[in-house]
């Protein structure tokens, strides 16, 4: 049985394993669902709702943000996604402002990034190129701006040879996007 | 300008310290050259992420399916209408002169994932590796759960790991992948590092994996294999009955 305590959880999350996220989406799922049916939302909005928290979770645990967090990852995914459902009938205006004061104190306790933004036309156009590079290139880039890796870290995890190698990799990584987006 | 590089990247790894901090402040406003490229590295990260989310979307969408697919028909449910489905087209085969041997028919009469023999699941036992879940899902017929654990397995290109995996992938009959896993295993009697002798086992289910694809000639010629193997008499009778059918 995988051990549910957030550091040997998130640390398995870290290294991307599979295995790891999935036992955890099935752990608390029905659970979640018969949570979200206390409010006024649909069975498919709460199942996007819980994916999205797992999402949530999962960038916190691999960017290092929820390392202290002394809680469970049930309580954690309980709390992102009771944001979340809030955001929705927020959004449906069915809401009282009773409610809105528990939101903000609540993604105040937890920090969490959420990404309900749309991406701007430069950033779309990045997105596209960046499926254009090669596999060196996008697991460099992954690391460093997605996980929130450290050049030393990353070093480490794709067998660099030294950090200064790794260094000229990334910026030529990065000049190559440039040059297939025309930037 | 490695240090303004530097500066960039320490922003993005959250450690600047204050006169760092300070000092990016003032670049930010005052050097284009340096917005422009921190800006740029700020639509990337957002743009990175927002694919990862995509694809990590798309991963969480497949468990959901798995969950859905277990809940509609339960393993156990399907065993017991299959055997009725068994017994029922048996009896028909009896009774009937027109029943006509259909690739995918026969597939279904012979096709039984075969047992674990690598990995005995001891219910009492405590044990909880990845290989273990592997093969208790693999055991309870959760063949889609199985192929997940033994992808994440770090042997996971071990032979009899790959045989396993195979046996998931006929067991939702996903015929080709089955089949690109079993060809290098059925190719390599010699391969004798485990003492289990998998190619053997792997040319028969290949020549299975082929009646499911209705790739006739392939089927044959595999079973055909096993049917005359002098040194092993594995499936050996199974495969010959298999041929007489389809002639």
């Amino acid at each position: 049985m995988i051990d549910t305590r957030p550091h040997n959880t998130l640390e398995l999350l870290k290294k991307g394993d599979n295995a790891t996220l999935q036992k955890i989406y099935e752990d608390n799922r029905v659970s979640f669902i018969n949570f979200s049916k206390r409010y006024d939302i649909s069975e498919i909005d709460a199942v996007d709702i819980y994916q999205d928290a797992i999402i949530a979770l999962y960038e916190n645990g691999i960017n290092g943000k929820i390392n202290s967090l002394n809680s469970s990852v049930s309580t954690y995914l309980f709390a992102i996604g009771k944001y979340k459902i809030f955001q929705l009938l927020r959004k449906n205006k069915t809401i009282n402002l009773d409610h809105n004061i528990t939101i903000e104190s609540t993604n105040e306790v937890l920090n969490v990034n959420f990404f309900n933004e749309k991406l701007t036309n430069k950033q779309k156009l990045i997105a596209k190129g960046i499926t254009e590079l090669g596999k060196r290139c996008k697991e460099v880039l992954e690391l460093f701006y997605y996980k929130g890796f450290t050049l030393d870290e990353i070093t480490n995890v794709l067998n660099y040879s030294s950090k200064e190698v790794l260094k000229s990799q990334k910026s030529r990584c990065l000049k190559q996007l440039k040059k297939i987006i025309n930037y | 300008m490695e240090k303004n590089v530097e500066l960039i990247e320490k922003y993005f790894n959250d450690t600047l310290k204050d006169d760092e901090q300070i000092l990016f402040n003032k670049l930010l406003k005052n050097d284009t050259a340096f917005k422009e490229e921190f800006l740029f590295q700020k639509d990337l990260k957002k743009a990175l992420s927002h694919n990862q989310r995509n694809s990590l979307k798309t991963t969480l969408q497949y468990f959901e399916n798995n969950i859905k697919n277990e809940k509609v028909f339960p393993l156990r449910k399907w065993l017991a209408a299959a055997s009725i489905i068994l017994v029922l087209g048996f009896s028909y085969f009896l009774y009937s002169d027109s029943f006509k041997s259909s690739p995918e028919n026969l597939y279904a009469e012979y096709f039984e994932p075969y047992r674990n023999i690598v990995h005995p699941v001891v219910r009492s036992k405590n044990e909880k590796t990845i290989e273990s879940r592997a093969f208790l899902a693999y055991e309870n017929g959760k063949f889609y759960k199985a192929i997940n654990l033994l992808n994440s397995v770090s042997n996971n290109n071990d032979e009899y790991i790959r045989f396993y995996k195979a046996m998931c992938n006929l067991g939702i009959n996903k015929y080709p992948e089955a089949i690109s896993l079993l060809l290098p295993i059925a190719s390599n009697p010699s391969n004798n590092n485990s003492d289990i002798n998998f190619s053997e086992k792997a040319n028969w289910y290949l020549g299975l994996a082929y009646l499911g694809t209705s790739d006739l000639n392939n089927a044959i010629s595999q079973l055909s294999i096993v049917a005359n193997n002098p040194v092993n008499s594995y499936k050996k009778e199974e495969a010959q009955e298999i041929l007489d059918k389809l002639n």
